[in-house]
């Protein structure tokens, strides 16, 4: 049997290697479109700062694991012949095909956007271009406020520019953190130096003669700028899907077995649409250890399983915003007006801990400076389990892993 | 392969397991340096207890583990006897393996920013808790030698007998 895997990130990566070890006998080709190592794509921000780390995968892919990466970019597929059509000319059969192309950064229409010191940050040589740049300019704007916005900003504020972040909507991190989280890590950066511009969008690049001089904001106000970034969100990237009659919406359709509407190909990581867990409606993950999964997930059914992908959580963040750890998780701002949903929360000085319950049941869950043992309210979280009688013990953070083993009910014991 | 196999009904919450750990992960691998040490050495289990239970909560190397599928940086990794380890030099601390660890059991080293973690005491025969506790909670056995069903009952009953 025949894979061919289009992508060469995690989702691409982890499906081959499922593949190979549910068959030995399979023969799998990953198609990538970037010239590099596959690599740990989330730590492409580091690279601003020191482009010389090594973030690639160690593993070597093909001796433990008996797959190549073949560096070509698909340009399309052919899904009566069952081929890949490669840009180089040349096609290539499947049996079995992935698409694991990943998503790519959006770049609103703003006059003066193209041209030099406009970056995304999307690809080790993107991060690697905008260190490079780094180096002459003096001051940056990021355009979007989001955790890739946010991380280009402290590493563009740490190689000693001034750093603007200008975000649309009224608060940082929308969507990612809750609004209370979002206040307390919008202090943090600002203590650090970056400046956050919250309700306002940019009208203009402005140039002189090509060169970028800085941005024009919605405010009327300019700012100088020697570099802008534009960190405005992500889309599936749905460029090989053209014309094949898979489904797509925002992303590529896919049924709990992974599969796309067009038989043989199947479908992870970023491209995908498919049910979040605690919304309970379609989105688009955009995150490393959910494309890992589906992947993972997708490989072993390529290979002939039957793993049934339940869906993942579009919220699941955790990182470190100047040396202050920060986690959300899941369903972190239900609607105010809703009773159907009731938030503990634990605001002090030097920490901040908030949970979210559908009666007793966890959905979510947002931790600052205080993260210990997050991961039992993220399983928790994730298996929907009816936690009513430990509510404080949760909001405290005194909940451990042995309350977890006393409350599984007699009847579900199985081994 | 062997593995370490809790049995909760012989814990008596001594705590005698965290302290082997501390000690073999200290600098010296001594008691009498290891408390002398700043910031003291951490332990990688946990003795837990609720209501009437008391068991030592572990890291279990799982077959599929979060934390390393989790893992963003290239630092956690499955080494060839099948423990999920750390390449120190490569965390980040971004903790996104304590955000999916279900069992609580990776901790924070907040002098070094680094993710800490249960290595199995891979360069012992014995690992340091399974050698140091006194009762027999903790045991190294051999997994073919516990069946499957047992081991999961022993798990998910916490008091109840484990009777092989």
């Amino acid at each position: 049997m025949r894979h061919v895997i289009i992508g060469g990130s995690i989702a691409g990566i982890s499906a081959a290697k499922a593949i190979r070890q549910s068959d030995p006998s399979a023969e799998v080709a990953v198609l990538s479109g970037e010239k590099t190592r596959p690599y740990y794509r989330p730590m492409i921000p580091f690279l601003i700062n020191k482009g010389d780390i090594d973030i690639t995968f160690e593993d070597d892919l093909e001796k433990r694991f008996g797959f190549a990466v073949a560096y070509e970019k698909a340009a399309g597929i052919d899904v009566a012949k069952k081929e890949v059509r490669l840009e180089s000319g040349r096609n290539i059969s499947y049996d079995r095909l992935l698409i694991a192309t990943g998503s790519r950064a959006v770049v609103p229409a703003i006059p003066g956007i193209r041209g030099e010191a406009v970056f995304t940050l999307r690809t080790a040589q993107d991060a690697r271009s905008i260190g490079k740049s780094a180096e002459k300019a003096r001051s940056a704007v990021v355009l979007g406020g989001g955790l890739v916005g946010i991380k280009t900003a402290i590493a563009l504020r740490k190689a000693g520019l001034g750093v603007t972040i200008v975000e649309k909507l009224d608060c940082i991190l929308p969507g990612k953190f809750d609004r209370r989280g979002s206040e307390i890590i919008s202090n943090i950066v600002e203590r650090e130096g970056i400046r956050v511009l919250t309700g306002m969008s940019i009208v203009e690049a402005v140039r002189a003669e090509g060169e970028l001089r800085g941005v024009r904001l919605s405010s009327g106000d300019t700012l100088d700028a020697g570099m802008l970034i534009v960190a405005a969100g992500t889309r599936p990237d749905l460029d090989a899907v053209k014309d094949t009659g898979i489904r797509t919406q925002t992303g590529i359709v896919i049924d709990e077995n992974l599969r796309t509407s067009v038989p043989d190909i199947y479908a992870a990581g970023d491209v995908v649409e498919y049910t979040d867990l605690v919304f309970g409606r379609p989105a688009v993950s955009a995150l490393w250890t959910n494309a890992e999964e589906m992947g993972r997930l997708a490989g072993r059914n390529m290979a002939g399983g039957k793993a049934k992908y339940e869906g993942f959580l579009s919220v699941l963040n955790s990182s470190e915003i100047f040396d202050v750890p920060v986690m959300a998780i899941g369903l972190i701002e239900p609607d105010p007006l809703s009773r159907e949903y009731e938030s503990l929360v634990e605001d002090n000085v030097d920490s901040y801990r908030k949970l979210v319950f559908k009666g007793s049941v966890l959905v979510g869950a947002v931790f600052i400076n205080d993260v210990e043992n997050a991961g039992i309210y993220t399983n928790l979280i994730r298996s929907r389990m009816q936690i009513g009688g430990l509510k404080e013990e949760a909001i405290k953070g005194s909940l451990r892993y042995i309350n977890f083993i006393r409350t599984v009910p007699e009847q579900t014991m199985s081994a | 392969m062997k593995q370490i196999f809790v049995r909760p009904e012989l814990c008596m919450g001594c705590r005698s397991c965290e302290i082997g750990c501390a000690v073999q992960h200290s600098k010296d691998k001594t008691l009498f340096s290891a408390v002398l040490q700043s910031p003291p050495p951490s332990p990688r289990l946990f003795v837990e207890s609720a209501e009437d239970v008391k068991m030592p909560v572990i890291c279990r190397h799982c077959e599929e583990a979060p934390c390393l599928n989790g893992c963003i940086s290239g630092c956690l990794y499955r080494d060839e006897k099948g423990f999920v380890r750390r390449k120190k030099e490569r965390c980040i601390g971004c903790w996104s393996c304590m955000m999916l660890c279900p069992f609580g059991v990776i901790t924070r080293d907040k002098e070094k920013r680094i993710a800490v973690k249960c290595d199995r005491c891979h360069k012992l025969d014995l690992p340091a808790c399974v050698n140091a506790c006194p009762t027999g909670a903790l045991q190294l056995v051999d997994l073919d030698e516990v069946p499957k069903e047992i081991r999961g009952r022993a798990v998910l009953s916490g008091t109840r007998a484990y009777k092989p």
